[in-house]
């Protein structure tokens, strides 16, 4: 057992720090919303700053202009950031985009895709669901139609993070009608340039923008930016899927951290009824309760990131963390809006709002953590029935079969 | 970053394991907890054969050398089994003042006896505050004078052959080390739900002799909160071993009840259930061995160790009280083994300190001013 970083790990996230200082993170224009994952706003031009110090191949074998460190890096990186509380909103997508591209793209896609993702100068939004497809992936409809060297989609997917400000959709669509209802779906990466395409915003509750939706209006996509073999794609979305709840919450602990160390300043600095909010002893004992959540939420997930590291197998410990991760934001959430009380709701750029407005904004963007990637619902499911061996219903059993 | 065992601490752990599933099954602990003394001399010899006692102890003290670490693995099975006794008393808490303080006598004398499991001891720290803080202790005793008062919830005091106790000489919190069989020494018997063997002990002025000192006069403040932190991730591990026995006689249970034609696991609402049980173990696992190990390494853990412990009393007894709903009308019976498990956890959650003593110190390690 070991709980430190190698000296290795511990001197890139001196380096990682060294570089937060020298490039504060409030110092980058901002694209897009803050979703309130951990991982910060959009920001395209915080992604070409870590694209220039080479931080986002770095794990890339070298034949495609990486460095080849070990996988460990990536997890030092994305703290450091979340607890610097800097914008890289897209940065877990563009990893696993990358990742799958390195393992399962074509010469195109690793010509053409991939020296753009290591300049920080993609985003990648994920085409999966559909208005009757939420949890049921397997029931979407949209589908693409071999014709000559190209593929044609035609559908509707929705619920598509930041579509309106990436550059590529990653489209999952049907591609045969085989009769294993698991088969015959296959992957595309398709840029949003691409003719056919209209991408419309969904405003969200907080008053801003982060969904939409895309129409694919006979979308023509040639047949080498398909990523992974024809009609495999569904194995490659639950892959994906897996590695969206572990690298895409990874940053939630570090980030909630930061979250517990201003309500503790808050917490310090605030007088109620005379006496500073921080002798309450209820207040006292739920931000301890909380520190201690977070603590188990690190760890939750460094274990997960070790099993990765290590090749050994994973059943139900990312599902288990997406969960754990969630919950834990909206426990968070909610304890600082009871903090803050009537000034809680007060938004950002409010005259009188306290913490910069940003707690009533987490208040709303967390609510929707436990719905996205999967459900709570579904994935306590996978963690009964993957984990622990609990008997399947009908629909679980189609998504372990096709394991 | 690492979370394996070492390959010894994984013998140490299976040879547990197997060690205690047939020497240790749940009849036994059923058997001892409604037994009034409560204690398996055969059992006790038997792990004293295999070293257990010792594990803390120096090899030229007859101990093993092993590291907290390696005693918070072995009392997580033991936490598994159920198993009862003065194990974490007497050879985690007792037997780490001994180390810390003792004089060479005072270690001769002791520590090969309790390597082999011939002597036991136990902590009397406990007043009638119910604190486990050692600011509280207010017994007042001279040296090489008469110690008269009383100490509570003093653990398996009745196969106790020796006591440390918590008192104070002039204002200076010091250490006794006291043979139970001295005069004036009274041992009565609380009736707790855990089955566990409590005690009010009782001195009518009792000789104190200036070697039964352990260490020097006021050293009590710096030795007991290394020793109350031992002590709490070993009751840690407890928790974490009984909460995972729970968990797999859920889950078992989940997967041949069956109910309206198939196994009741086979619902969303038990499966969901049984989901925030692996996420409870699991998560009050990761804090126990993160703060064992960062004790262990010698650095300042005093924040982790309380974390780990206020986490573990409440995910643990929830995984226990989810065991109960989980199982059904059979577990209310007290033949069934859960009701032991939750009553261990339960009387784990609150020896070394409840989590809310635990939460103030972590609440203070956040950086909350004030202390209440």
């Amino acid at each position: 057992m070991n709980f430190d970083f190698t000296e290795a790990e511990q001197a890139f996230a001196d380096e990682v720090r060294r570089f937060l200082r020298a490039n504060p993170p409030e110092t980058f224009a901002v694209d897009g919303m803050d979703a309130g994952y951990g991982s910060g706003a959009n920001s395209r031009a915080f992604m070409r700053a870590l694209g220039a110090q080479g931080w986002l191949s770095m794990c890339w074998p070298k034949s495609l202009g990486g460095r080849e460190q070990p996988m460990f890096m990536k997890l030092v990186l994305m703290e450091e950031l979340a607890l610097a509380g800097a914008p890289f909103g897209p940065l877990a997508g563009v990893w696993q985009t990358a990742d799958a591209i390195i393992e399962l793209g074509t010469g195109r896609l690793r010509r053409e895709v991939l020296p753009a993702i290591a300049r920080g100068e993609t985003a990648f939004w994920q085409g999966y669901s559909e208005p009757d497809a939420g949890s049921d992936l397997l029931a979407l409809k949209t589908e693409a139609r071999r014709d000559g060297d190209d593929y044609v989609i035609r559908g509707h997917k929705i619920w598509s993070s930041h579509a309106g400000i990436a550059t590529h959709g990653l489209v999952f669509a049907r591609t045969s009608r085989e009769a294993r209802r698991s088969r015959g779906f296959s992957m595309f990466v398709v840029a949003n340039s691409t003719p056919g395409m209209d991408i419309r915003p969904i405003r969200s509750m907080t008053g801003e923008v982060y969904h939409h939706e895309v129409f694919l209006d006979d979308v023509r996509v040639p047949a080498d930016l398909m990523l992974g073999p024809p009609g495999e794609g569904f194995q490659a979305l639950l892959n994906g899927l897996d590695a969206d709840r572990f690298w895409g919450r990874f940053y939630k602990a570090p980030a909630l951290a930061r979250v517990l160390r201003q309500l503790v300043d808050y917490a310090n600095t605030t007088r109620v009824g005379g006496a500073p909010l921080a002798h309450d002893p209820s207040v006292r004992r739920r931000l301890a309760a909380i520190a201690a959540d977070i603590a188990a939420l690190r760890l939750v997930f460094y274990r997960a990131g070790c099993l990765i590291r290590d090749g050994a197998p994973l059943t139900y410990e990312t599902a288990m963390a997406k969960v754990y991760a969630d919950e834990t934001g909206q426990k968070l959430a909610r304890l600082a809006m009871d903090l803050l009380g009537i000034w809680g709701p007060l938004r950002e750029g409010s005259r009188w709002a306290k913490l910069g407005g940003h707690i009533s904004h987490l208040y709303q963007t967390t609510l929707g953590h436990t719905i996205a990637g999967g459900t709570a619902e579904i994935l306590r499911t996978s963690v009964a029935v993957r984990g622990l061996g609990l008997p399947a219903e009908p629909r679980a059993a189609v998504e372990s079969k096709a394991r | 970053m690492d979370f394996r065992l070492s390959p010894a601490q994984q013998i140490l752990t299976t040879t547990a394991r197997a060690f205690l599933r047939q020497h240790c099954p749940p009849e036994l602990v059923q058997r001892l907890a409604l037994d009034e003394r409560g204690f398996d001399e055969a059992l006790w010899r038997r792990m004293a054969e295999l070293g257990w006692p010792g594990l803390m102890i120096p090899s030229d003290l007859g101990g093993s050398d092993g590291t907290l670490l390696d005693v918070i693995l072995l009392v997580e099975e033991m936490g598994r089994a159920g198993l009862p006794g003065p194990f974490v008393t007497s050879a985690v808490v007792a037997t780490s003042l001994v180390l810390a303080a003792g004089s060479p006598a005072q270690h001769k004398r002791m520590l090969p006896t309790l390597a082999a499991g011939e002597r036991i001891a136990s902590l009397a720290l406990v007043e009638e505050s119910g604190s486990f803080e050692p600011a509280s202790v207010g017994l007042a005793c001279a040296v090489a004078g008469r110690l008269s008062g009383r100490k509570l919830f003093v653990k398996d005091a009745h196969v106790a052959d020796d006591l440390v106790v918590a008192v104070r000489i002039g204002a200076a919190l010091s250490l006794l080390v006291v043979p139970t069989d001295r005069p004036g020494i009274a041992r009565l018997p609380l009736d707790a739900i855990s089955g566990e063997k409590l005690f009010e002990v009782t001195f009518d002025r009792v000789e104190v002799r200036p070697d039964d000192l352990l260490g020097r006069v006021g050293d009590g403040a710096a030795l007991l909160p290394p020793a109350l932190r031992a002590g709490a991730l070993a009751r840690t591990a407890e928790m974490v071993g009984g909460a995972q026995r729970v968990l797999e006689l859920v889950v078992e249970h989940a997967k041949t009840r069956v109910q309206g034609g198939r196994p009741i696991g086979g619902y969303q609402a038990i499966q969901h259930a049984c989901a925030d049980l692996v996420r409870d173990v699991d998560a009050a696992r990761a804090l126990l061995y993160a703060a064992a190990w960062k004790d262990a390494e010698g650095r300042a853990a005093e924040a982790d160790a309380a974390l780990a412990k206020a986490y573990a009393a409440d995910a643990c007894l929830a995984v226990a009280r989810r065991g109960h709903q989980i199982f059904g009308a059979i577990s209310y019976c007290e033949e069934h083994p859960l009701h032991l498990l939750h009553k261990r956890i339960q009387a784990a959650s609150l020896d070394f300190g409840d989590a809310q003593l635990h939460l103030e110190t972590v609440a203070r390690a956040i950086g909350l001013e004030g202390r209440l």
